[in-house]
């Protein structure tokens, strides 16, 4: 049982008084200590995600981006309402005394020209549209599916160790339950298009259910591929596994183990960005073909809840990405000194390097939805089972006969909670064939699809710059 | 890429896309028989924005017409207007007591104003053909370069949108003193963003494999549709009224017409969504060539407005109160292709009828025909891949 | 192989097709003028025919000619097609009188696919009715619209679908303002009441 366990189990002692506790004790307690601060995290980071990347998108388009509206409003708004007992002027002098403190007016000035203001704003326009259900709409599946949509991008990061001592359940078959978890959102999308009783949502439902069911494979084989190697299906017990004790600890990560595990790593981040509906695999909201797909018929905070669905997704996948593939909340450089610091530092260093991978490929999520077009159906439909699915059982493949080359691991032991390595022990010879023999291969294969179909007609060549 | 747009049940869907649709470019509306994702049949339905702007010919002065051209195409209003001026121009020359000479540092600024403006009205369309397929930043870049362009017509005429600045007899006014450098140094700073426009999107494996083979227009198929210009061009077409039927100085300038040669590669097709794209492209490069020669030949302004060389404007004053009865046919090279007049007059001030054909005008007769089989997916590609410009389809 | 002059067009024409009169509009713009009834063999031949091989039709279009000052007067529309032949770089113009009473020309639209747009819009704003055209809709106007907009008596309706046009107290016959009209309005004021018909 993780240390979250024994908190919600003493909290809901301490509800029931003496005695056992009821389910009502249990599940207030699982929800205050469980609940709460997931959501009092995610939130808060789904939404900065989404100023985020609209300055990132005014970047890469040579914009500002949000850049006039600042705190000042939030913060008289929260002045107000905290001494809304006093007289208006007691209200607006607190106010002006606070924004007098050092420092606070520059901080003002600052997150007026980033415009984080820009968030509450939205907030307050999204919950001050009409809820809009239309006529043709099947009000209950309507309505029941943004929840699930949330619920399904929620569920999933019940497993996923934030930090050493922060995770809220330990399941022995974690990644599955996550890959299962997340499926819900196949049910919200399917429900979301059919219940609008729209034909341009419903296009886009069926478009999300085909892309997602299909990604869900590739995404399967590839954390497949690293519960082959770390023998266990437990998250917090592979996060453990990359532990390294060296001053580089990033050696020990996953990512570098093996040149199929690379692969992996990428389909993984690829296949989620399917599953997340971004770009280039929207398909389903596709803007300029289907309007906005599956949601087009929901407003305001219904609408909201699909916005909020999709951003903690993407963090689910970068979650994923960096508990599987990135040491999870391990540090890249002495990770050994990091465990021996009292546990309240280690968890927030922990918690805060967690948040930087996972914002990591936040970023690149966002790099590329504003660089790429956008995949046609069968092309998205190509991309995985012709490739991203040949790949992964390449992958496997290799990841076995790597394991079995370097005398194979005592897979039986993987269950249970285990703090020893597990991975096969290949040693320095054994791990630079482990990287060179495949990455030999893969180049040669590069280049000759390169030299078969490279060739770039002349007039290309002249747009881009070369060529006479 | 065809596909037989039959289930075992038959079933289809009827899709209403527009008139307000994003990918629809104005107001066009086309309804689309989908069986699935795949299109079974769609009919576009055009008039939205119909403003009688023929009817409107008939009951203004000839001079008069000409703001009314700029919205017949508000994407390239500078082609418009020439397209139409060279029309009058051409019937006043028809009977010998009535010729107007344009100047000839008139005709150099009309062509570097129309070649600008190509160069705009073609970042239009391939920004927004990369928006339709899903990139959204190459259509702000693109749009930027425009509001260069748009930059330089306001410091002449003071219209970002609708110039009204070609008149019949040369221009409304002269280019101002700091001009010409201003649009050498602009062309050279293009060129470098272009260069980085094509290595961020038309280079792009996803954007080229979403064009490729998608539309194929055989070069026969595109001559009987009446297509024109740069879709015409992209069926593989080498026809360019620039350098074949020549008008104003075009005929003293060397123009090069790049036509589809399947440059999607081994996917591709000639007259493909992707060879249409690529050929506005290679037109913008030529465009920004033409500028650069016409920059050279310019002379110097003259004090007299209608002077033969450095004026600007001939005075076609009289003329225009008693241009010759009769009609005439002319057909100039606008982004959109050919854009041809049909002029009639009976003598009066007033036109007795004008006609305008356009290139989006033909480009949508051939929608329902090329749409057949495509995946809705590709629908506003295809849109996108023929540049139609709604105002021009419903004048 | 080269691009045929007019005259060179007018002499193979008339080899085959008499009744096709070569003329020329009133400042010298060369055209055939063909009769409705032989006009779909005659674009046949053209587009067919190994040295004219017009295999565009550039454009088609029309006019009423009923306020034409031509000799004699007529009341008929004209209908121009614009060949283009893009392998022989040669044009030629023609020409089909369609009289007013019964408008009707027979619909080229099998042998240019072009003339499916072209067409509609002559019939929309003209009422020239393309006997053969699959789909002979109005593309402009709405489909319900009542009048063809071109022609030189069509009467501006007042209003559309309840939706009133003009102001209380106005009328609007549209007949643009000429030099050789007997009533000579005042520029700013859009017609005298008096001289308008009541709106249809």
């Amino acid at each position: 049982m993780s240390d979250l366990g024994y908190a919600v189990d003493a909290l809901a002692q301490w509800l029931a008084g003496s005695g056992k506790p009821g389910w009502f004790a249990v599940l207030l307690a699982a929800i205050t200590v469980w609940v709460l601060p997931m959501l009092l995290v995610i939130f808060p980071i789904a939404s900065l995600g989404q100023i985020f990347e609209r300055k990132i998108a005014a970047a890469i388009q040579r914009r500002v981006g949000p850049n006039s509206v600042g705190l000042d409003g939030p913060l008289r708004f929260a002045f107000r309402m905290l001494l809304c007992f006093l007289p208006r002027t007691t209200q607006d002098k607190a106010f002006a005394t606070f924004t007098n403190l050092p420092g606070i007016r520059q901080f003002l000035r600052i997150a007026k020209s980033l415009g984080l203001g820009q968030l509450a704003a939205d907030g307050v326009k999204m919950l001050g549209k009409e809820d809009l259900i239309p006529a043709g709409a099947d009000g209950i599946v309507f309505r029941l599916a943004p929840y699930l949509a949330l619920t399904g991008a929620f569920l999933p990061f019940c497993v996923v160790p934030f930090a050493h001592h922060l995770v809220m359940l330990e399941v022995p078959v974690g990644a599955l339950y996550a890959i299962a978890a997340s499926g819900v959102t196949v049910m919200a999308l399917k429900m979301a298009g059919w219940g609008s009783g729209s034909k341009w949502s419903m296009l886009g439902g069926m478009r999300a259910v085909a892309q997602l069911v299909s990604y869900e494979i590739p995404v399967g084989l590839a954390v497949a591929g690293v519960v082959l190697w770390c023998g266990t299906m437990d998250l917090h017990a592979i996060v453990g596994q990359q532990y390294h004790s060296g001053v580089f600890s990033l050696l020990g990560w996953n990512l570098l183990q093996s040149p199929f595990l690379l692969l992996l790593a990428c389909v993984l981040f690829f296949g989620g960005l399917a599953e997340c509906q971004r770009t280039p695999f929207d398909m389903a909201e596709a803007e300029s073909e289907l309007v906005s797909g599956f949601n087009i018929e929901y407003s305001g905070l219904r609408w909201g809840m699909f916005a909020m669905a999709e951003y903690t997704e993407m963090l689910l996948v970068g979650s994923l990405v960096a508990t599987l593939f990135l040491g999870g909340y391990q540090s890249p450089i002495g990770e050994q000194w990091l465990v021996s610091l009292p546990v309240a530092i280690e968890t927030l260093l922990h918690i805060t390097i967690f948040i930087l991978k996972v914002l990591a490929s936040f970023l690149l999520m966002m790099w590329i939805r504003w660089t790429l077009p956008r995949f046609r159906v069968d092309q998205v439909m190509r991309l995985c089972w012709l490739t991203l699915v040949p790949l992964c059982l390449l992958s496997l493949l290799g990841i076995a006969v790597t394991m079995l080359a370097g005398g194979g691991a005592e897979m039986g032991e993987a269950y249970g909670r285990l703090p020893a390595r597990l991975q096969p022990q290949l040693g320095t010879t054994g791990h630079l064939l482990g990287w060179a023999i495949p990455l030999a291969i893969g180049i040669v294969v590069v280049r000759i699809a390169r030299k078969r179909h490279g060739q770039v007609h002349p007039a290309l060549q002249r747009l881009t710059g070369g060529g006479a | 890429m065809t596909i037989e747009a039959t289930t075992p049940s038959g079933e289809r869907m009827i899709l209403n896309m527009g008139p307000h649709h994003p990918a629809t470019h104005g107001v066009l509306r086309i309804v689309v028989e989908s069986d699935g994702e795949v299109v079974a049949n769609c009919t576009p339905d055009h008039g939205y924005l119909h403003r009688s702007i023929e009817k409107i010919g008939e009951c203004v002065e000839w001079q008069m017409f000409v703001p009314y051209t700029d919205r017949i195409d508000y994407v390239c209003a500078m082609n418009a207007n020439l397209a139409y001026c060279v029309g009058v121009e051409q019937l006043l020359r028809s009977d010998p007591g009535t010729a107007v000479q344009v100047p000839f540092r008139a005709e150099c600024i009309r062509v570097l104003v129309a070649e600008l403006n190509r160069i705009s009205s073609h970042m239009i369309a391939v920004g927004a053909m990369a928006m339709d397929v899903g990139a959204v930043t190459p259509f702000l870049h693109s749009i930027a370069q425009r509001e260069m362009v748009n930059d330089i017509f306001e410091k002449l005429c003071g219209q970002r949108l609708t110039y009204n600045y070609i008149t019949v007899g040369g221009v409304a006014y002269d280019l101002t003193p700091g001009a010409p450098d201003e649009i050498a140094s602009f062309l050279n700073t293009f060129e470098k963003e272009m260069v980085r426009f094509n290595k961020l999107i038309t280079t792009n494996t996803i954007f080229r494999d979403r064009c490729a083979s998608v539309a194929v227009v055989t070069s026969d198929e595109a001559i009987a549709w009446g297509l024109v210009g740069p879709n015409l061009r992209g069926s593989g077409v080498d026809w360019d009224l620039r350098r074949d039927e020549p008008y104003g100085i075009y005929g003293q300038l060397a123009v090069r017409v790049p036509f589809g040669e399947r440059f999607a590669g081994r996917h591709g097709a000639v007259g493909d969504c992707y060879d249409r794209y690529i050929v506005r492209l290679l037109e913008v490069q030529e465009s920004v060539r033409l500028c650069r020669e016409v920059l050279k030949l310019l002379p110097p302004p003259a004090p007299k407005a209608t002077d033969q060389t450095g004026g600007f404007q001939a005075d076609v004053k009289k003329q225009l109160a008693r241009p010759p009865k009769g009609e005439m046919y002319s057909r100039t090279e606008a982004p959109r292709g050919e854009m041809g007049y049909f002029i009639v007059s009976d003598g009066t001030k007033v036109p007795y009828r004008v006609r305008c054909r356009t290139g989006s005008f033909s480009a949508a007769g051939i929608f329902h025909h090329v749409m057949k089989g495509i995946f809705l997916a590709d629908v506003v590609a295809v849109i996108g891949s023929f540049d139609v410009v709604v105002p021009e389809i419903d004048r | 192989m080269s691009a045929l002059s007019f005259a060179e067009l007018c002499e193979r024409v008339h080899a085959r097709w008499p009744a096709v009169e070569a003329k020329r509009s009133d400042n010298g713009q060369p055209f055939l003028l063909v009769p409705a009834t032989e006009l779909v063999a005659l674009v046949q031949w053209l587009r067919s025919d190994r040295e004219l091989r017009f295999d565009a039709l550039s454009d088609l279009t029309g006019y009423d000619l009923m306020k034409y000052p031509a000799t004699p007067p007529s009341d008929a529309i004209a209908v121009v097609y614009v060949l283009f032949s893009y392998v022989q770089k040669h044009k030629l113009m023609l020409r089909v009188l369609a009289p007013r009473a019964a408008c009707v020309v027979p619909s080229v639209s099998f042998l240019w696919p072009a003339a499916l747009y072209f067409e509609r819009e002559v019939w929309d704003l003209l009422g020239v009715h393309f006997d053969g055209h699959p789909t002979l809709l109005r593309i402009m106007t709405p489909q319900d619209w009542v009048g063809h907009p071109l022609r030189k008596d069509y009467i501006y309706p007042s209003e559309y679908h309840g939706v009133p046009h003009l102001r209380e107290g106005q009328h609007f016959e549209h007949v643009p303002q000429r030099e050789g009209d007997a009533v000579k309005a005042a520029p700013t004021a859009p017609a005298a009441p008096a001289k308008g018909a009541p709106p249809a």
